[in-house]
């Protein structure tokens, strides 16, 4: 069995309240896995203690109890921070750098060589699609150039984890299909993911298992098709299905113990739709 | 690129990862456009010779009196003010978490940020002084041209002599030293400000107020002992309220210095060891506080 990517054993973060006697549970006995290679989707709603459970992750709060792991390394300790990249929400980086040059920081901050750090500037730029943008200073970047950026900056010392909270919040739906196909693309390089999002249709498409905070504990947990799928019921897609076949169709089911809950044409999302329209097509 | 163990040993204290922050908060501060202060400080050094125009000693005594006075100001003003900004600033942009979600344990990003206002510093008061020593060169050059054309022989000889030593003591290097060391508490008081304040204004507040307290200080302690006189509790408070609150006062050397006071070197000394350990305590308290911050 390999080592998980991230073990959370019996979590727990109270915050006390300054001049008062009341204390806040952000976090109360959290427990859960994150297997190498899966994107793992954290949801929950505004203070359920996401970005808590994530800071803890990444060493920045300190557990009132519990223990975090990164690949079985202690996450309170600064080592196990060479095998992630974090991308916050809605950062802001240094104005005054450049897209290279800001690549060029993470990369010293992560002790790669010179020659090493040019490489990886090189692969991400282009990896990222701001190959063009890479001498321009980031306080001209849009967000969804920002949030790239960030993605860049994450994967610079090529960690094995990546932690990503609201990687796509406040970017067009292109810049967040972009966004969502980069993941997937650390996803075919074997990279874990542990992601943080509200957008629920994206966190659909490429999440492998997801756990649902609530109230600071975890309500749900598990693989994302075995806890969505509605287990009694059937779906079949038809193309080019003539009258008289859904006519017999609908006569076998009749005579049958099912029941057609609904017949209807599928539709496509609203961003496939939207961006279908403001895409230009390829000549 | 696939995922595969780092290729990167990790270092306990790495120079490198301390210089790139270092190096980066100086570029920071500079393109915050800080050193436009110069042009002000050109413009004061250069309105001080037009003040005693009249005996070269008063003119020389004015020019070294200004100039290291507006010295003193413009870099108590940089070490407050940049350093004030510089952690909540990161935290508020969230940059902070991209830094230290990295391998860098918050003892070098720390560090990095003080040593790059240090640099700041060090650059404003070189340039600043680049500017005086400039000026004062230049009007020395004009009192030896006028003494060559006014007298001869060993009264020449007297009045150069009288000139160089009015415009160059040799306590002059020393003073400019002590008016950046003055400068490094403050930026550490600041920093130290930081690690707890909830706002940049509060910071920048209580750092003018310690600068105050800091100067006051000894003042309040002679009259206490000359009132009350001297115990060893006393003694005890007086020297825990010299840890608190510096005892800005012992850099006030510099004026002495200004005058051609000759200062024996083990003051000398002594009051840079001062400094020097002014800015560790309070640079490893400001540590210590920043090391137990939830973030």
């Amino acid at each position: 069995m390999s080592t998980p990517a991230i073990s959370i054993q019996n979590l727990t973060k109270i915050y006390p309240i300054p001049f008062k006697r009341e204390r806040v549970t952000a976090v109360k006995d959290l427990s859960l896995t994150v297997e190498p290679g899966q994107v793992y989707g954290l949801l929950g709603p505004n203070g359920s203690g996401k970005s808590t459970t994530m800071k803890i992750v990444l060493g920045l709060v300190s557990p009132t109890s519990g223990r975090t792991e990164i690949f079985g390394r202690d996450s309170t300790t600064v080592e196990s921070r060479e095998d992630v990249g974090f991308l916050p929400e809605n950062p802001y980086f240094y104005k005054f750098l450049t897209g290279s040059e800001t690549l060029h920081f993470y990369g010293k901050l992560c002790g790669l060589s010179g020659t090493k750090i040019r490489d990886r500037t090189k692969e991400l730029l282009k990896l990222v699609g701001l190959e063009n943008a890479a001498d321009r200073r980031l306080g001209g970047y849009s967000k969804g150039m920002l949030q790239r950026i960030g993605l860049a900056q994450a994967m610079i010392q090529e960690p094995r984890l990546l932690v990503l909270d609201e990687p796509t919040a406040g970017v067009d739906p292109a810049g967040s299909r972009e966004i969502r196909d980069l993941i997937l693309d650390f996803k075919k390089r074997g990279i874990t993911v542990l992601l943080c999002s509200h957008l629920l249709e994206q966190v659909q498409e490429i999440c492998d298992r997801i756990g649902i905070l609530d109230r600071g504990s975890l309500i749900r947990e598990g693989r994302l098709d075995e806890l969505i799928s509605i287990q009694n019921q059937t779906e079949l897609i038809l193309e080019n299905a003539p009258p008289e076949l859904l006519a017999a169709i609908q006569a076998i089911i009749a005579k049958s113990p099912a029941r057609l809950v609904e017949q209807r044409k599928p539709q496509k999302t609203l961003e496939r739709y939207f961006l279908d329209v403001t895409t230009p097509s390829q000549p | 690129m696939t995922a595969t163990p780092p290729a990167t040993q990790h270092k306990i204290f790495s120079p490198a990862r301390v210089w790139a922050i270092a190096s980066n908060t100086l570029l920071e501060l500079i393109r915050l456009k800080v050193f436009y202060f110069l042009l002000i400080f050109a413009l004061v050094v250069i309105g001080v010779l037009f003040l005693y125009r009249d005996i070269f000693q008063d003119e020389f005594q004015s020019l070294k009196d200004g100039s290291l006075g507006a010295m003193s100001i413009f870099s108590l003003l940089l070490s407050i003010l940049p350093t004030a900004m510089l952690l909540p600033k990161d935290i508020e942009d969230r940059t902070l978490y991209t830094i230290l979600a990295k391998p860098v344990p918050r003892f070098e990003y720390l560090l990095g940020k003080f040593l790059g206002v240090l640099l700041l510093l060090f650059i404003a008061v070189s340039l600043m002084s680049l500017v005086f020593l400039t000026v004062l060169f230049c009007r020395m050059e004009v009192a030896i041209g006028e003494a060559t054309r006014s007298a001869h022989g060993a009264l020449l000889n007297e009045r150069l002599s009288a000139i160089q030593h009015d415009a160059f003591s040799e306590s002059l290097l020393p003073g400019i030293f002590i008016v950046y060391l003055k400068a490094a508490v403050g930026a550490s008081i600041t920093l130290l400000l930081s690690t707890f304040a909830t706002s940049m204004i509060f910071t920048v507040m209580m750092s003018f107020v310690v600068q105050i307290i800091g100067h006051l200080q000894s003042i309040a302690r002679d009259a206490a002992i000359e009132t009350v006189g001297i115990t060893h509790l006393s003694k005890i408070f007086y020297m825990l309220l010299a840890l608190l609150i510096p005892d800005l006062s012992a850099f006030s050397l510099v004026d002495e210095m200004v005058t051609g006071t000759a200062i024996p070197f083990d003051l000398f000394a002594k009051t840079a060891a001062l400094g020097g350990i002014y800015v560790a305590v309070y640079f490893f308290v400001a540590y210590f506080i920043f090391m137990g911050k939830e973030l």
